[in-house]
């Protein structure tokens, strides 16, 4: 059904007593279509006013401000339009949608239909040595937010496989090559010090590595994966799941804990995506 | 015509508003519709209904109303009128009863149509001479209890019509509720044409929708898709919807080892975007009263595997042509029905055509015209409803049967809260 004001339809004395007069518009609405090489496409409903209007991007938390400004072009069904090109770097981090009229305050966008099917399954090229992933989301208070990273270079994490003793994952590089002194390090969280090293089985940019949870038992808490494409020599990638279209990684994609006996009694250990969508190992003693 | 749909609560979520929406929104093209909702419980309405349509309430419950009446004496009485057998009796009241009975006895339409059990009971007791009495069942009869059944026995005779979803509960109501005069005719529900582009098939993922209850089966299906993997482990399957199994599930996803595979997405709204992302869609209920995710999924070209359960699967799914039916309650099957459409493409993509060619007929503007071809057949035959026409039969007339209405490329019923990313 075509999306119409609800002011309109409530009768006019009937919409003032319920203080949803004409006096308060709706907020623009936006709907939102990605392409497979990163790009986003907003299409919103005209927010009204006579200056000229820009899709404002303003990054969560950011002091001084991060804003990138897109200029809003009139589309052809009566909607602006805006477009965000794989090319435009935006900082990792959540920023938060407003449309912009001169002269007016900013106002936040409601989420129309997201359209992310380009996303699924994403293989980008990486051959600039980066990749920008950009996934538009509803934040809790239902507002249209869109989530961002940079990596340069990025280790994608995909398909893990738990046994009894151990976590064999396997991933992917994007921008950079597998040398023959790589490896992953699990880092403990809060003693940096402590790393377990892994070992890396390399095919093109596909990697594999196992990683015993005995080695990790007696560190209880999180620990962070990061591969070593080339050793000591080059860089530090965070192990990280990116490449589709779930914004939170971390209720969907979820793994067993497995049960295990080491130097300090029962503990248990599974793999989980931290709350940025990097992969971790969290150790913990046993319940029960 | 003047149309005046009775609803529960026209302000909220729901697969029964969304459907009302849908219909009136379309009947409004051509007549004067009004929705009269027996609550309100918030401000505007989630699903925004055309202008053209008339949206009242009767009974205030916004406690930061200055017309909030659940407070009064009434509204704490017990109801009288709505049956008590029904599963909404909590909620309604003396109050209810006396606004519902001022409404219906000085209804100014052509038709009035009920929406729900209870309402029905109102509608067939309660409505003015001259009306035309409609009752929709948007369950079906065997999911209501003995007593409610009882009780809709003794009321429904004083309908004029009663609609059903599917025939086959069309048909449980003409053999199993005596209803002389009644005239029972099943209407599929309305499903507007999505507002994004058909899925092109190239995406290796099943979808299935749907609240995780167990009437869904999802067991069955994530067993199933351990069998699929072993044979097409390229292939996985998304599960979108909220509810009480969810750990069941996990649980069940981990034991198998299918957690590469599997996932339980969470609630989705809208949800066409996500069917548009997969290729087939899977549906592994016990029960469908109706079975609107698999008309959804086809009007998003996605071809359904479904499990031939009681009532709607099998009146909407051609076999073989636009999907596939499969045995209730045995996984194999559903794994060889998903596996015959993983395995050949051409066919699949033969089916997702169909699908939605085939789904079209539940556009809105093609329900739309069997509600309306129904009412106007009535209302002629029917004289001595002692009613008259008010006003033209239609806004715009000769426009009465085919292609009266705009068939909607816009499917937009989108909602501004509940929504989860």
């Amino acid at each position: 059904m075509t999306a119409v004001s609800t002011r309109d339809t409530l009768g006019t004395d009937e919409a003032r007593a319920a203080g949803q007069g004409p006096d308060q518009p709706q907020p623009p609405r936006a709907d939102c279509i990605a392409d497979s090489a990163g790009g986003l496409t907003f299409d919103i409903t005209d927010p009204g006013g006579e200056g000229a209007a820009h899709l404002l991007l303003h990054l969560r938390d950011s002091e001084p401000a991060v804003e990138v400004r897109l200029p809003l072009t009139p589309a052809a069904d009566g909607r602006l339009r805006a477009a965000l090109p794989s090319s435009v770097e935006l900082a990792e981090g959540r920023w938060n949608a407003y449309a912009e009229v001169d002269g007016e305050e900013p106002r936040r966008l409601v989420p129309g239909l997201n359209d992310l099917r380009s996303l699924v399954d994403r293989v980008p090229s990486g051959s600039r040595g980066h990749v920008f992933v950009r996934i538009p989301y509803v934040t809790k208070q239902g507002n249209l937010s869109v989530r961002a990273w940079t990596r340069a270079p990025h280790a994608e994490a995909g398909e893990l496989d738990i046994a009894a003793d151990g976590l064999t994952a396997h991933g992917r590089v994007y921008g950079t090559e597998l040398g023959s002194r790589a490896r992953v390090e699990a880092v403990f969280r809060t003693g940096p010090e402590r790393v377990v090293r892994a070992d890396v089985t390399a095919r093109g940019p596909e990697f594999t590595f196992r990683l015993p949870y005995a080695d990790l038992a007696d560190g209880h808490g999180p620990w962070d994966l990061w591969l070593l494409p080339d050793g000591d020599e080059g860089p530090r990638v965070r192990l990280a799941r990116l490449l589709d279209d779930v914004a939170d990684k971390k209720p969907i994609f979820t793994y067993p804990v497995t049960a295990l006996t080491a130097g300090t009694g029962r503990v248990e250990a599974g793999p989980y995506y931290t709350a940025d969508n990097d992969l971790s190992v969290m150790v913990r003693q046993a319940s029960g | 015509m003047h149309i005046s749909f009775l609803i529960h609560n026209a302000y909220g979520i729901g697969g029964t508003i969304r459907t009302t929406y849908n219909l009136a929104n379309t009947l409004a093209e051509q007549h004067d519709v009004e929705i009269v909702s027996v609550f309100r419980h918030r401000d505007a309405p989630v699903f925004t209904p055309d202008p053209r349509i008339r949206l009242r309430h009767l009974v205030d419950i916004r406690k930061d109303s200055p017309g909030y009446e659940g407070d009064s004496e009434a509204y704490r009485t017990p109801a009288t009128v709505f049956p008590s057998a029904e599963g909404r009796y909590g909620q309604y009241s003396a109050l209810t009863d006396e606004r519902i009975a001022a409404h219906l006895g000085s209804l100014d339409a052509d038709v009035v149509v009920g929406t729900r059990p209870g309402l029905n009971v109102h509608v067939a007791r309660q409505t003015r001479r001259g009306v035309l009495r409609v009752g929709q069942e948007h369950l079906t009869l065997d999911s209501h209890s003995r007593e409610l059944k009882l009780q809709l026995r003794s009321v429904y005779p004083r309908l004029d019509v009663l609609t059903t979803t599917t025939e086959a509960d069309a048909r449980a109501y003409r053999k199993r509720m005596r209803l002389p005069g009644v005239h029972v005719q099943a209407v599929p529900n309305p499903v507007p044409a999505p507002a994004v582009e058909p899925a092109d098939g190239s995406h290796k993922w099943v979808v299935a929708a749907g609240r995780l209850a167990p009437v869904k089966r999802y067991d069955l299906l994530i067993r199933a898709f351990d069998k699929v993997r072993r044979e097409r482990p390229d292939w996985r399957l998304r599960i979108y919807g909220g509810g009480k199994q969810k750990d069941k599930l996990r649980r069940l996803i981990d034991d198998l080892g299918l957690y590469n595979h599997v996932f339980l997405m969470g609630p989705a709204h809208p949800i066409e975007p996500e069917w548009a992302k997969g290729s087939i869609a899977a549906v592994s209920s016990s029960l469908e009263s109706f079975g609107m995710t698999i008309v959804e999924a086809m009007r998003c070209g996605l071809p359904v595997v479904a499990t031939d359960c009681p009532h709607g699967p099998g009146e909407i799914i051609d076999n073989g042509v636009d999907g596939r039916l499969v045995e209730v309650g045995n996984p194999d099957a559903i794994a060889g029905g998903l596996l015959e459409l993983i395995n050949d493409d051409a066919l699949r993509r033969r089916m997702a055509s169909a699908a939605l060619k085939d789904s079209e007929r539940f556009d809105p503007a093609r329900i739309a015209e069997r509600y309306e071809t129904m009412f106007g057949g009535m209302l002629q035959r029917d004289g001595s409803l002692g009613g008259r026409m008010r006003g033209s039969m239609h806004r715009a007339r000769g426009v009465l049967l085919s292609g009266a209405y705009a068939v909607r490329d816009v499917g937009r019923t989108a909602p501004t809260k509940g929504r989860l990313a």
